[in-house]
């Protein structure tokens, strides 16, 4: 099947052409490059019935991903539920809250497998036997999962020292999990080098581009679950800034193919007050990021001190008239316990991250209490529950004695 | 010995953010540099940046431009993600 959608990358700073390669800079200016699509032949080829009869999975878009022919890797990750979350609206005094719930999504339980779906089924086209990457977590696991059921052999680097449930939920696939000594930019240099001299598919690196791409099916499926409309508020975690910069382009392409109707949105962006460099150059009014060197805080999945989409992702805040927010460790503690308790849902500290700063957003009145907001949760609370210890009352204990039962509960 | 290239993100700040230090670094090592890009904001500079040199002198004048606060980031940042 030839696909004409997907014609090439661009840079995103100087708009220069390039192949759809494994390359992800501009030559010039060092530029991100971006997947570009000829929009005009997507808009008349498909349609919100077209979409809504296919399969559940976030390939119903494919229109609008960035691959030649049909999807080969991770085929059903994707179309998580959108949950109406009256009792946190409650809780959080506003009147239309949903809660995007990629804590459940296939197979690892994160936003990760729509990324990797994309960038493994593009590295398969592209002809990479090896794919690889360097995660402290999320990304790791999907790697290792969806390669493995792909039949791909991968390679996953991680500092050392990470937890040991980390590294089980890659060991466990067969992948080859390799432990690097050093200092977190140390390693960010090695796998760097190791991406230009083995010729591996390094997902986040050479197919980058491809990658990045998979984050704004979770946009298109929040507008489509909502019933064709794009949501005033999204609140979205940010370490790269990357899911942030891709929703806020889903929401325009959806726009722009004829799905919906344009109408007023926007963007705000989470991080933790411990690793906060796109949210603190947002508050200053820069769009130049002050790298964080040393970041401190229980949200590991997004302590990326020197974000690579960082500057994208404040100019969207501001283009749409969002803000961005941080959240300190004990407030993204209160908050994972606060979704769980009023929604039932158990939230890595990421998703801690995104609803305690959505809560200070609404307080400070950046975020109106009257109109829809959707907050987008990213990660499972399963894979970071270390981050809960000391935090949880342990269970009563009892001799098995109906008269100790009865006495507990009367308490 | 063979030259190697690398693209970096230099991010320059703090009290000698203004010192010229990419001249310095040229006078001090032997690393031929090429710069692709450079904004400037109050007091804090970011400069896209291709440097050759053989590899050894390389990590010797990045580790030198770090001693003088500049945080060097090849232009693969992110390589590691959550
Ligand atoms: C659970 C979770 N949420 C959000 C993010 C943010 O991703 P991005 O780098 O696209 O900003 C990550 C990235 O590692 C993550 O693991
Ligand atoms: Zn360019």
């Amino acid at each position: 099947m030839s696909e004409p959608f997907f014609s090439q990358l661009k840079c995103r700073e100087c708009g220069a052409l390039y192949p759809k390669k494994a390359i992800h800079v501009c030559e010039y200016d060092f530029g991100p490059l971006e997947a570009d699509y000829d929009y005009g032949k997507i808009r008349a080829a498909i349609s919100r019935g077209k979409i809504q009869s296919r399969p559940l999975t976030m390939w119903r878009y494919r229109e609008l991903l960035p691959i030649d022919g049909e999807p080969t890797v991770g085929l059903k990750v994707g179309f998580t539920p959108l949950v109406k979350a009256d009792r946190l609206a409650e809780a959080l005094g506003v009147s239309e809250l949903y809660v995007k719930n990629d804590a459940v999504n296939y197979p690892t339980l994160s936003f990760k497998d729509r990324v990797v779906a994309v960038a493994l089924s593009r590295a398969r086209e592209l002809g990479f036997k090896i794919v690889a990457c360097a995660s402290t977590g999320n990304l790791a696991n999907s790697v290792a999962a969806n390669a493995a059921a792909a039949g791909l052999e991968s390679y996953v680097l991680i500092p050392y020292d990470l937890e040991r449930s980390k590294v089980l939920n890659s060991l466990v696939y067969g992948t080859r999990v390799i432990g690097i000594e050093g200092a977190y930019d140390q390693v960010n240099r090695l796998c760097s080098e190791i991406a230009g001299k083995h010729g591996w598919g390094f997902v986040n690196v050479n197919l980058r581009p491809y990658y990045a791409e998979g984050s704004k099916t979770m946009g298109f499926e929040i507008i489509e679950q909502l019933g064709w409309e794009i949501p005033a508020h999204t609140v979205i975690p940010m370490a790269s800034g990357s899911l942030l910069t891709k929703i806020n382009k889903a929401y325009r392409e959806a726009v722009k193919v004829g799905l919906v109707s344009e109408s007023k949105f926007g963007i705000y962006g989470a991080q933790a007050a411990g690793c906060n460099p796109i949210a603190a150059a947002q508050k200053a009014g820069t769009d130049l990021i002050r790298p964080v060197p040393k970041p401190d805080t229980i949200a590991k999945s997004l302590a990326i001190g020197t974000p690579a989409d960082g500057y994208y992702a404040v100019n969207v805040m501001r283009n749409t008239g969002g803000a961005a927010e941080d959240a300190t460790d004990s407030e993204i503690i209160d908050a994972i316990k606060l979704l769980a308790e009023t929604e039932g849902i158990f939230t890595e500290t990421a998703g801690g991250v995104t609803l305690a700063c959505a809560q200070k957003l609404i307080v400070s009145g950046k975020i109106p209490r009257d109109e829809r907001i959707v907050i987008c949760i990213t990660g499972n609370g399963l894979k970071t529950a270390e981050a809960l210890d000391g935090h949880l009352p342990p269970p009563a204990r009892i001799k098995p004695s109906l008269r100790e039962f009865d006495a507990l509960i009367a308490k | 010995m063979a030259k190697f290239k690398g693209r970096y993100w230099l991010n320059f700040s703090g009290p000698k953010a203004t010192d010229p230090l990419i001249y310095l670094m040229s006078k001090k090592f032997d690393v031929i540099f090429n710069i692709r890009q450079a904004t400037i904001s109050g007091e804090m500079g970011l400069m896209g940046v291709e440097f050759e040199a053989e590899r050894e002198e390389l990590k010797a004048a990045i580790a030198w431009l770090e001693e003088h606060g500049v945080t060097v980031e090849p232009v693969e940042i992110n390589t590691i993600e959550g």
